[in-house]
């Protein structure tokens, strides 16, 4: 189930809240209980075949958490072979394909790929789960109720798309008994982020979307302009789009009683990339960080090897994203650029906060490209239209006009306001977690997000016709 | 990490009130544009437009059709592509008896043609369907779509009205209202709910037009059709189209071959799909004959239309009067396939085509074209 769906907003969200709170006045424990069914029930909607593995990997987890506790002689073999299950997990269903096609390049054998279907939230649960188990065996975390556990998995806000959760800032809250009892400023001000959510990702991000395909899918057909401008579109669609989910994750916890962490924090105000790490996807980073880069070193061992821990977590880090070479090419963009940045650090020369602010969101958008392109060879075609290096027949105002509105779906004033709109908020200074920081229920406010509400589902229910004109 | 502290018991007053202000405001606004929706229904999928005239938005069939199903009255469907979009409901009542709905789609798959005709059984039953095949429609898996048909909205085909949100809560679907209201005809469309999706009108059919930018040597360069594979149609037809036919028994079933221009069959010839297309018009065959329920008409072979590009829009396309002599021939049982028809049949198309694939052949048919 989307958040941004009628079935969420509609039916699922306001009944989870009801027999959570309902339930919570009842005893504590039947609130949680409501809660890890309605999220397993929210994940099974998209397809109830892969309840059982995440059913299986919350139990498997839960055990060897257990046994990392009860038996501490063992720990470091149980903590190993823990992380080794959870990655097999995640190698075979999201990495076979890449795998065995890439076996079958090298090797010129036949092979046929698997074709496994990747389940919904599978990174993201199995990474807050390989950092429970370090956590555990760190004695960092203790968790006796499997029920807490499974809710600490499965809460439906973070399940699909993150935040990646630290048990030890998660279970104090859902423990909490006072959290069964509805706060209605909680709830006003969960409201209040879910709608900005939506607004980011129904009147921001989709608009963006049609535009964005047009020109990765033709990236051949584009001149510099347009080039630029399906990058642009891209750049600002992949912001609203995940932090308009997280806001409206976080909105929904929030409502639940529960503060998530912050995902994103004005990325594209980065004046450099170590910056825009630090605001961007910030518990993936976290988790990166903490899991990964300090393990194989940090910067503890030297320049040299501090250089190549960076390569390394930033290369399993595009790796994460998705099973193609176009992630890991991105992820090595930001490796080599992070490698870069200390090094001009050392010089100790410093750019003008302008100039660097416009160095670091281009070199974001050129990276994005990879991130966004269907293979390597896309990206090159796109990044050798943005160098201008095809042949651009029309006058500007009509390749405008055509980047805008490339089908009879995309109305050019929609996308066109979709792009300036994108523009400016991101240029603001206070973003959803300082409006929601210091939220009040005001009327203007509350007429806001009313209206902010019905526009957005408004917005969800797309009619779409038969698009083949020429028959 | 904690949850902030509530600031005040004051603001907690404050933000019960502000939350029930808020729902109450979202969910009027909501309920009244719901409402305002079910009043014009501008797709028809509770009542038939009796308060203003019917809208049939061009080329929204996928949302219109399954209204109609539901709410017209007939006891004959007309099922097809756009081929049979220019039949008209009285002429196959006139033709058929009874009283009928043309509940044909644009690119239409097998799998969408199986969901129409169980959307209408499952509001009435049915006297006869007429159900045009198109040999594409068979294409790819039993559950193919074409992407150019954009999404099917799936939630109009049944009888939940929990699943109707995305029509009742649609700002697209509000503004058709609104327009509907104020007479405003910005949207293209048509109003005579006898010929809903009839473009023939429109449209100017001809030699000249057909053969405009087609190259005879690589027809398919135009139309890029996907290649079929007879187990890949057998599949989609046992899958889609064969358990309707056996689970209405009392309903009389018409699977018509319609009579595509002659150049679609050259085109077959020149990316070797003739034989995977004869054997599964033979399979057809085989597998309904023993259904009483079923007849097949088969207007392929009739060379007075398929040779004559005067009567086509483009190769596949034919003008109205061949919709009218199809619905004609199902129904006077003409061009009906038998046993001892059914060879018969395709011995006379298969000399067709290799006359016209002929350069000759082929210059005889298209006139200023040099052949290859």
């Amino acid at each position: 189930m989307l958040f941004n769906s009628y079935d969420y907003l509609i039916y699922f969200l306001p009944l989870a809240l009801a027999a959570f709170f309902l339930l919570g006045r009842v005893r504590a424990g039947l609130a949680v209980g409501a809660l890890v069914a309605a999220s397993l029930f929210f994940y099974g909607w998209w397809n109830p075949r892969y309840l059982p593995l995440i059913a299986g990997s919350i139990g498997f987890n839960f055990a060897v958490g257990s046994l990392l506790r009860s038996r501490p002689r063992h720990a470091k073999a149980l903590l190993a072979a823990g992380i080794a299950a959870n990655l097999l997990l995640l190698g075979v269903f999201k990495y076979a394909d890449f795998a065995v096609r890439n076996f079958a390049a090298a090797t010129g054998l036949p092979l046929a790929l698997p074709h496994i279907v990747l389940p919904l939230g599978i990174s993201f649960f199995t990474f807050t789960q390989i950092a429970y188990l370090v956590d555990v065996h760190r004695g960092r975390a203790t968790e006796p109720s499997l029920c807490n556990y499974a809710l600490f998995v499965s809460f439906f806000p973070h399940l699909l798309a993150g935040p990646i959760l630290h048990h030890s800032e998660m279970m104090p809250q859902f423990a909490s008994p006072s959290n069964k009892r509805p706060q209605p400023w909680h709830i006003a001000a969960g409201l209040f982020l879910l709608a900005i959510g939506l607004v980011k990702k129904v009147c921001i991000a989709d608009p963006l979307a049609p535009v964005v395909a047009a020109g990765f899918d033709h990236p051949e057909s584009l001149s510099a302009l347009t080039a630029w401008l399906a990058v642009l579109a891209y750049t600002l669609e992949i912001y609203f789009d995940f932090s308009g989910y997280t806001d409206m994750a976080l909105g929904a916890a929030r409502m639940f009683n529960i503060q998530m962490p912050i995902n994103f924090d004005s990325p594209y105000h980065s004046t450099d990339i170590r910056e825009f790490w630090r605001r961007w996807h910030m518990t993936l980073s976290r988790f990166l960080r903490e899991y990964l880069y300090i393990p194989l070193g940090g910067n503890r061992r030297g320049e040299a090897r501090a250089a190549l821990n960076v390569l390394i977590t930033f290369l399993l880090g595009g790796l994460w994203h998705g099973a193609a070479w176009t992630f890991v090419a991105w992820g090595a963009m930001h490796g080599v650029g992070l490698v870069c940045l200390r090094a001009w650090e050392r010089t100790g020369m410093r750019l003008p906060r302008a100039l660097a602010w416009a160095l670091t969101f281009a070199f974001v958008m050129v990276a994005w490209v990879f991130f966004r392109a269907g293979s390597l060879e896309g990206a090159g075609a796109m990044l050798r239209a943005m160098a201008g290096m095809n042949a651009a027949t029309e006058r500007w105002r009509d390749m405008l006009a055509h980047a805008l509105a490339p089908d009879a779906q995309s109305p050019l004033g929609v996308t066109g306001a979709a792009l300036v709109a994108g523009m400016l908020v991101v240029g603001l200074r206070r973003n959803s977690n300082a409006l929601v920081r210091d939220f009040r229920p005001t009327w203007p406010r509350g007429a806001a997000v009313a209206v902010a509400l019905v526009w957005s589902i408004l917005q969800l229910g797309k009619v779409t016709p038969f698009l083949y004109f020429n028959f | 990490m904690e949850l902030p502290p509530s600031p005040s018991v004051t603001v907690e007053r404050s933000s019960a009130r502000w939350l029930a202000a808020v729902l109450a405001l979202a969910v009027a606004a909501l309920c009244a544009v719901g409402a305002f929706i079910v009043w014009v229904d501008p797709f028809q999928q509770y009542h038939l437009a009796s308060r203003y005239p019917p809208r049939f938005y061009f080329l929204h069939h996928r949302y219109i059709n399954p209204g109609l199903a539901r709410n017209q009255a007939y006891d004959t469907i007309v099922s097809g592509s756009s081929i049979m979009e220019n039949t008209r409901n009285d002429f196959v009542a006139l033709a058929c008896g009874g009283s009928a709905v043309n509940l044909s789609m644009p690119a239409m798959s097998a799998s969408e043609q199986r969901l129409m005709i169980e959307t209408a059984f499952a509001n009435r039953p049915l006297k006869r369907v007429i159900a045009v095949l198109d040999f594409n429609e068979f294409a790819g898996s039993v559950d193919e779509r074409q992407d150019v048909a954009g999404p099917l909205p799936r939630y109009l085909y049944d009888h939940d009205p929990f699943n109707d949100l995305p029509y009742l809560l649609s700002w697209d679907v509000l503004v058709k209202a609104w327009r509907i209201v104020r007479g405003d005809t910005t949207e293209r469309f048509t109003s005579d709910p006898n010929a809903a999706w009839f473009w023939g009108n429109v449209v100017k059919f001809g030699r000249d037009k057909v053969l405009r930018g087609l190259d005879l040597e690589h027809l398919n360069a135009r139309y890029q059709q996907p290649q079929r594979t007879l187990s890949g149609m057998r599949a989609s037809f046992e899958h889609n189209l064969l358990p309707i036919l056996r689970r209405h028994p009392e309903t009389e079933f018409d699977l018509v071959w319609p009579p595509y221009s002659i150049l679609v069959w050259v085109d077959f010839a020149q990316r070797d799909q003739l034989d995977v297309t004869f054997a599964f018009k033979r399979y057809v065959f085989k597998v309904t004959r023993a259904l009483s329920n079923v007849r097949i008409v088969d207007l392929q072979p009739d060379a007075s239309v398929t040779h004559d590009l005067d009567r086509y829009d483009d190769i596949y396309h034919f003008d109205p009067a061949v919709n009218e002599l199809i619905i004609e021939a199902t129904c006077r049982g003409t061009w009906n396939v038998d046993d001892a028809s059914v060879n018969e049949f395709e011995r006379q198309l298969r000399e067709q085509i290799a006359l016209v694939s002929t350069p000759s052949g082929l210059k005889a048919l298209t006139g200023q074209r040099r052949p290859p």
